[in-house]
């Protein structure tokens, strides 16, 4: 058996233990994220365009991840829309600052893994960049706009009349929760992945310019960068958009 | 009223981050004085006729060449002008194409009695890389206000520590160099919780945990490793590898699972103490069967967070191998597997640490009702 199979059946034994059906679910939706991402890449590479695909199947793991989630149906619509906002923003935000960037494809450091290929084949790597750097930041606003939402869901169930000032200085209260420790997943993902590059890099004895300049540097910065903003972005509109629903909620 | 002057508001606050990003793309622009490297603005570009190139795999592609001249703004050789040429194809993998405008990097090789020639060695990004970090700052402060300086805070001195970490490891040099990023570890956590929760009885909970997680679920990784001796785990596709290649997986497997443990395990002990705030007659079995709810309310989306980090990084990859005639499972086994695999550790690090992190709550918080009550 390989070790990636035994891994697997590992991971999958204790979230049942740990979570019951709950753990079920999660094992279920990550499931079917991981082959809606591998259907994307066969999809991207069978010449079908990079944004088109990762729109879709981006919008398919949001509506994954949040209804199979957790939490009820209001809170899960709240933080859906809020999700679909901050996805189209970051569309609008990452187009254009990657082109004038640059930094898609491969870097000059990469170039000993893809020296047997011939690159010219005739997809825009930017727009997979663009694909893959939207894809990357979904899970870490899916689970942000899920907890603020729930946690201000039950701020207005527990105290019906609470003025809208105050719910939204509660919801900043839990954003800042979630915000502080999903940078630390974010960053921590950074550093450990490219943890050999850092080592390479500091055994090249390059100079701080290089750190500001090169494309693979910057390139790993900047999608933690996006996904920072993302995070960032979806609480402060799931914060208006339960605050602006709040009259809604607290009528029925 | 109020209404009016948060609009207001809000005008000053978007004319104050338009100002500032005016001001730093005007700076980096002109930031060229501070470079030891040539650095040259283009200022004009010839585009010679596109080749049409067709692979055996049947990919259609194009091939220009152009000729870029342009002024250098620093050093030495300030106000020389200089030609190169340049290469690029449509689909823009390793190469790009470069507009007038534009400032590159050069170097310049000079010989006596003969005239300097340059060469491109690098894009100069500065710019956009310093208006993103101001624009995340300004979309941090606007959210978040103050606070959400001090999650930057914690942030950014974690990174320091981690290049302070990559240093020793390069000048001691040892074989196991695997327990530098152990121990660095250990300080990562204890850093980062002493900036976002403080130094009280809730971080000292939240470490124990963090602490028995993480090692629980490396340590059941490569027992599963040892187990299975390494079946399909292709340590040679590590990218950049200098140094021994499991241990250097091990080691950036540890340091990516520490984030998300850290994540849950603060997530879980905070809900545990702050009901025991409001409702202090809750007992043991009662606190940590709440732990536990909130574990397995998190542990879904935790989970799809990591796999989507770890999965997208294997996608330009993934397509170059396909699109040259590789097989599904031979693309999997050489881009993706790894990524896969850390993802999992570290899903096998969030379920460890669930009941981990409940039990050492709500009996820490058991233990001291007694000892106070005593």
């Amino acid at each position: 058996m390989t070790t990636l199979k035994m891994l697997i059946i590992v991971l999958a034994i204790l979230v049942i233990l740990v979570g019951g059906k709950k753990g079920f679910m999660a094992l279920s939706s990550f499931g079917i994220n991981f082959c809606l991402l591998f259907l994307s890449i066969i999809l991207i590479a069978g010449g079908f365009p990079p944004v088109a695909v990762a729109a879709f199947s981006g919008i398919c793991i949001l509506a994954i991840t949040i209804f199979m989630s957790d939490c009820g149906e209001k809170e899960a619509n709240t933080a859906f829309i809020a999700t679909l906002i901050v996805l189209l923003l970051m569309i609008l935000l990452i187009a254009p600052l990657d082109h004038l960037m640059q930094i898609q494809g491969f870097s000059t450091e990469d170039s000993e893994e893809v020296e047997a290929f011939n690159l010219a084949i005739g997809i825009s790597f930017e727009s997979i960049l663009l694909a893959t750097t939207v894809l990357s930041t979904l899970g870490a606003i899916a689970e942000a706009a899920i907890a603020v939402a729930s946690g201000m869901h039950e701020l207005i169930i527990q105290s019906p009349n609470i003025s809208a000032k105050d719910l939204r200085h509660s919801g900043q209260i839990i954003g800042f929760q979630i915000m502080g420790m999903t940078f630390n997943t974010l960053f921590f993902g950074m550093f450990g992945s490219n943890l050999a590059l850092f080592i390479l890099l500091d055994k090249l004895q390059v100079n701080f310019g290089y750190y500001l300049n090169s494309k693979i540097f910057v390139g790993e910065t900047c999608l933690v960068l996006y996904s920072a903003i993302a995070v960032v972005a979806v609480i402060g509109v799931t914060i208006e958009l339960v605050v602006k629903r709040s009259n809604v909620f607290q009528q029925q | 009223m109020e209404i009016l002057w948060h609009k207001k508001r809000w005008i000053n606050y978007l004319i104050l981050v338009l100002l500032g990003s005016g001001l730093i793309v005007f700076a980096a622009k002109n930031d060229a004085f501070l470079y030891r490297q040539p650095i040259m603005r283009i200022s004009q570009v010839k585009n010679g006729h596109p080749e049409k190139t067709t692979d055996e795999y049947g990919n259609h592609d194009q091939q220009t060449q152009q000729v870029l001249t342009g002024k250098v703004l620093n050093g030495k050789h300030r106000g020389e002008t200089f030609t190169l040429k340049n290469t690029f194809t449509r689909s823009h993998a390793e190469d790009q194409e470069f507009k007038s405008g534009q400032d590159i990097f050069l170097n310049l090789y000079s010989s006596k009695g003969k005239k300097t020639t340059a060469a491109f060695a690098n894009y100069k990004r500065d710019v956009y890389l310093f208006l993103l970090v101001w624009l995340m700052l300004c979309l941090l402060l606007l959210v978040m206000r103050i606070r959400g300086l001090k999650a930057i805070s914690s942030v950014l001195i974690n990174f320091i520590l981690f290049l302070l970490l990559v240093k020793l490891d390069i000048s001691w040099n040892i074989t196991n160099f695997f327990w530098i990023y152990a121990v660095g570890a250990l300080l990562f956590t204890a850093l980062s919780l002493l900036i976002v929760i403080g130094w009280n009885e809730q971080s000292r909970v939240t470490f124990a945990a963090v602490t028995s997680g993480t090692t629980a679920a490396l340590g059941l990784a490569v027992l599963v490793m040892w187990l299975t001796h390494d079946n399909g785990m292709h340590y040679e596709a590590l990218d950049f590898a200098t140094q021994q290649p499991k241990q250097l997986f091990l080691a950036s497997a540890l340091i990516g699972l520490l984030g998300t443990v850290m994540d849950a395990a603060t997530d879980i002990v905070s809900t545990v103490f702050e009901l025991k705030r409001s409702q202090p007659e809750l007992e043991f079995k009662q606190l940590f069967a709440s732990g536990r709810q909130v574990g397995r309310s998190i542990m879904g989306p935790l989970i799809n967070v990591l796999l989507l980090i770890f999965f997208t990084e294997t996608f330009a990859l993934a397509i170059l191998y396909f699109r040259t005639g590789n097989t599904i499972s031979y693309t999997f086994q050489w881009t993706m597997s790894l990524g896969l695999v850390q993802a999992i550790i570290s899903g096998i690090g969030i379920t460890l640490v669930i009941p981990a992190a409940s039990f050492l709550a709500a009996w820490r918080l058991e233990w001291k009702q007694h000892h106070d009550n005593a």
